[in-house]
């Protein structure tokens, strides 16, 4: 019997000719794709336009949500709703405003 | 058959390529150059099929271009490679196995595989090798290639698998003795 190491290192497999080289030409151009694509999605920019370009869009954010906040309107949550028995009880809990809108967001939708 | 490219370029340069957004490309050429084959036969010494070697070794490119930014210099590039080149092949070789299989299971389909994927021409030794290669645990099959095949120090292959030095001189000690075993029951 042969002992391992006097029957070499050498592999039984043949590895196709330009295997390599095909395969690196692949992988460089995908890699090449993945790069273009993140430049394309996030542009080398100035760290100072990018967190002017956050602080503006939180401000808008913000301005957005005020009036929902500040406003006082009695818009009658799930588990009041759920609690009714009927749908009447539903309209007795809301403010003449919210009636008032939901009477014209019905005319407006034709119901 | 396998035979040794000559390290052309300095690890040092190939990593600073990679990391400059300008010389990506190049810095794979260079690494493809310099890895691709002795990664390339390492992965293929795991999954036997070229097939499933070439998409390992594809996608151990891709990740390392993908995960250059992350490489750490106080670890050597090359057990850095060759880590991913041995995730990406067992990740092949699990998707073989399916879920209720463990990569042990393999061994017997992988040595059916052996003579098929073999040169026709090849000496009919190193198809036993490889069989008995195949039927080996995991990790055994791991250690061995890397310190057999790959020349790789105990240090190294630690790098590159993680277990303890003692752990894997165990692991080659045995790995031995089955391809002993191995060779010695098909062989006059």
């Amino acid at each position: 019997m042969k002992d391992f190491e006097e029957i070499g290192k050498e592999m039984p497999y043949r590895m196709p000719e330009h295997f390599i080289e095909d395969i690196t030409e692949r992988v460089v151009s995908k890699a090449s794709v993945r790069q273009s694509t993140v430049h394309v999605l996030f542009p080398k920019v100035r760290k100072s336009v990018f967190w002017v370009s956050i602080a503006s869009a939180a401000a808008i954010a913000l301005l957005l949500l005020v009036p929902f906040v500040a406003s006082d309107s009695q818009i009658p949550d799930y588990d009041s709703i759920s609690q009714c028995k009927s749908i009447d009880e539903v309209f007795q809990s809301m403010s003449a405003d919210d009636l008032g809108l939901y009477s014209m967001m019905s005319n407006y939708y034709g119901e | 058959m396998e035979s040794n490219s000559t390290p052309v370029v300095g690890d040092e340069s190939i990593v600073g390529m990679l990391g400059d957004e300008d010389r990506v490309s190049d810095g794979i050429r260079l690494m493809m150059q310099k890895y691709g084959e002795p990664l390339y036969w390492h992965i293929r010494r795991i999954v036997v099929s070229h097939d499933d070697a070439e998409d390992a070794l594809q996608e151990t490119a891709l990740n390392v271009f993908k995960y250059r930014n992350t490489y750490s210099k106080d670890y050597p590039f090359s057990s850095w490679l060759y880590k991913i080149a041995t995730n990406e092949a067992l990740k092949v070789l699990k998707n073989h196995a399916g879920f209720f299989q463990s990569l042990d299971d393999l061994g017997d389909s992988l040595k059916e595989s052996v003579r098929p994927e073999s040169d026709p021409s090849a000496d009919e030794m190193l198809i036993l090798l490889q069989e008995a290669i195949a039927l080996l645990p995991a990790k055994q099959k791991l250690v061995f290639n890397l310190r057999y095949y790959d020349d790789k120090s105990y240090e190294e292959i630690h790098q590159i698998l993680g277990d303890n030095i003692g752990t894997l001189k165990t692991n080659y000690h045995y790995a031995v003795e089955k391809i002993k075993k191995y060779l010695n029951e098909h062989t006059i």
